[in-house]
């Protein structure tokens, strides 16, 4: 990330794989644009929609109740039997309500219009005092155990050698973003991913040197299991907070169990689990923690509900990562 | 076929007034987030005594940046009707603060990172989000501002980093709150968590 001599050369190879994917996208955004090939309700055609990426039908549903009832102008996710007028409607007409009335009175009432007619994202939480619980002994954990030891391996370790750490655990896991890019239908990734495995074993000398992108300026692409599924369309499940490994959901844990056989780590012993691949594990996780140092007390500190924030914040970030390109 | 092509023309037409107000709040966000890091960045403002300057500076030039009524409306979204004009306005007040206080200490320690702004997105004939990433030694995050019209100014309304929006994050959290409470009831928690401060 240092310094980045961006050769013509290889610019040009990324840009063609990528335009493989680009090609795809833009497939799937003249599907989206033609209602005639999907069922009615399929997709609620409305700009909130396209704007935040964070308003899914399945959101709607559940967190609709009186925000989207009440409002005969929200037309937003509403006539979903009458795709066209809406967005016609939505799209070329005024919003009404906004303009006039916020400047008269600025504390004045709200409509939904006003207030984004985008719904925050819900999750199921049937489980809540089992995650309650590992909330706080995560929490706990965090300040007794990744905290101290992180900060006193940042004291120890130089921040370029836990930069060569880290970059070493991120090509060990090139597997995993080969096999789900291939699986999330993004084959030219999935090449560059595995160019950068190559270049960074040797160029990198074993990974310890993201060449990939400090020599040649390739950037990759994240990609795990549970992101795989969601973008299948599987949905979270419910809410779970795994001990020690923090906020997850039953797709997403299913996912890490599958990303986590790929690990070539894994295979440093017979089992499945072992002493070997945990601790790598761990010291993994104390590398990366040295770099962000201060983010998690930021986010607690910042909350009025932390455990529900917390929540939120893993269900938007994980929303996002399956919603965007 | 044909309603494809409607589809297209829809969506061609419905993007064209937005290229009217072309670059003016990318420049707005732009200029306040870069009188923050000016501030962050002064060497004059160093140790203690500097701090407390530092951060009456960065309260101003927040204040310049975001639209705190605009914020606390979309967060609280249609409980903000159930709210009475004097809860409002403490409401507004609290928030601020609790923004500040959460952001404000550590907001001061950051003085490497550079900001680089990319493009700006229409959201709706008022509203458009600055995407801009923040680059540090170890990662590139994408942060981005959601800016509203109000006057002559843009002001930010939300903010929207890897893809967590700051407004809704406060919107679950609240709305939990004033599932089975009255408007007072999540002013009292407010109050208490400023107060703890």
């Amino acid at each position: 990330m240092r310094r980045r001599n961006i050769k013509p050369h290889s610019k040009r190879t990324t840009i063609f794989l990528r335009s493989a994917s680009g090609l795809s996208l833009l497939l799937l955004l003249l599907l989206l644009c033609c209602p005639s090939l999907h069922a009615e309700s399929d997709i609620p055609v409305s700009e909130a929609n396209i704007d935040t990426g964070v308003n899914v039908p399945a959101a709607e549903k559940q967190a609709g109740e009186d925000e989207t009832a009440t409002t005969p102008t929200t037309i937003a996710q509403k006539p979903s039997d009458d795709e066209y007028g809406d967005v016609i409607e939505k799209e070329t007409g005024p919003v009404p309500t906004t303009a006039g009335k916020k400047s008269s009175d600025e504390y004045g009432d709200v409509t939904t219009e006003e207030t984004g007619a985008a719904e925050a994202p819900q999750i199921a939480d049937p489980i809540k005092p089992w995650n309650v619980a590992m909330y706080h002994f995560n929490d706990k954990l965090y300040f007794w155990m990744w905290k101290p030891a992180a900060t006193g391996y940042k004291y120890a370790v130089p921040e370029e050698v836990r930069g060569i750490i880290g970059n070493f655990y991120e090509n060990l896991k090139a597997p995993i973003r080969i096999f789900n890019n291939l699986l999330q239908g993004e084959p030219g990734y999935a090449g560059i991913e595995l160019a950068n495995l190559f270049i960074n074993s040797t160029l990198g000398v074993g990974g310890f040197k993201n060449c990939a992108k400090e020599c040649f300026g390739i950037n990759g692409r994240y990609a795990d299991f549970g992101q795989t599924l969601g973008k299948y369309g599987v949905g979270f499940g419910f809410y779970l907070v795994l001990p020690f490994l923090g906020p997850s959901s039953v797709r997403d844990g299913i996912g890490s169990l599958v990303d986590w056989s790929l690990r070539p780590t894994t295979y440093l012993s017979p089992d499945f689990f072992s002493v070997e691949s945990l601790g790598l594990y761990t010291h993994e996780r104390i590398n990366t923690t040295s770099f962000h140092l201060g983010e998690y007390e930021m986010l607690k500190d910042a909350a009025v509900d932390p455990y529900v924030a917390m929540r939120d914040v893993y269900i938007q970030y994980r929303k996002n990562l399956i919603e965007k390109k | 076929m044909r309603k494809t092509l409607v589809g297209f023309m829809i969506f061609a037409i419905s993007m064209v007034p937005f290229y009217a107000f072309a670059g003016a709040p990318l420049d707005a966000v732009k200029t306040n987030v870069n009188s923050v890091l000016d501030v962050l960045r002064d060497p004059k403002l160093k140790g203690e005594s500097g701090k407390k300057v530092k951060e009456q500076r960065i309260e101003a030039a927040a204040d310049k940046l975001f639209d705190y009524v605009e914020l606390s409306k979309r967060t609280l979204g249609l409980n903000w009707n159930k709210f009475t004009t004097e809860q409002r306005k403490e409401f507004v007040g609290l928030f601020r603060t609790i923004l500040m206080d959460a952001y404000i200490d550590k907001i001061t320690a950051y003085t490497n990172e550079k900001v680089n702004f990319t493009k700006e997105m229409p959201l709706s004939e008022t509203t458009v989000e600055v995407q801009s990433t923040v680059v540090s030694k170890s990662a590139e995050t994408p942060v981005y501002y959601r800016v509203i019209k109000k006057g002559n100014d843009w002001k930010v309304y939300d903010v929207v980093i890897e893809g967590v929006s700051l407004v809704s994050n406060y919107r679950t959290q609240f709305r939990e709150i004033l599932g089975n409470n009255p408007p007072q009831a999540l002013i009292d928690s407010l109050h208490k968590k400023v107060g703890k401060k």
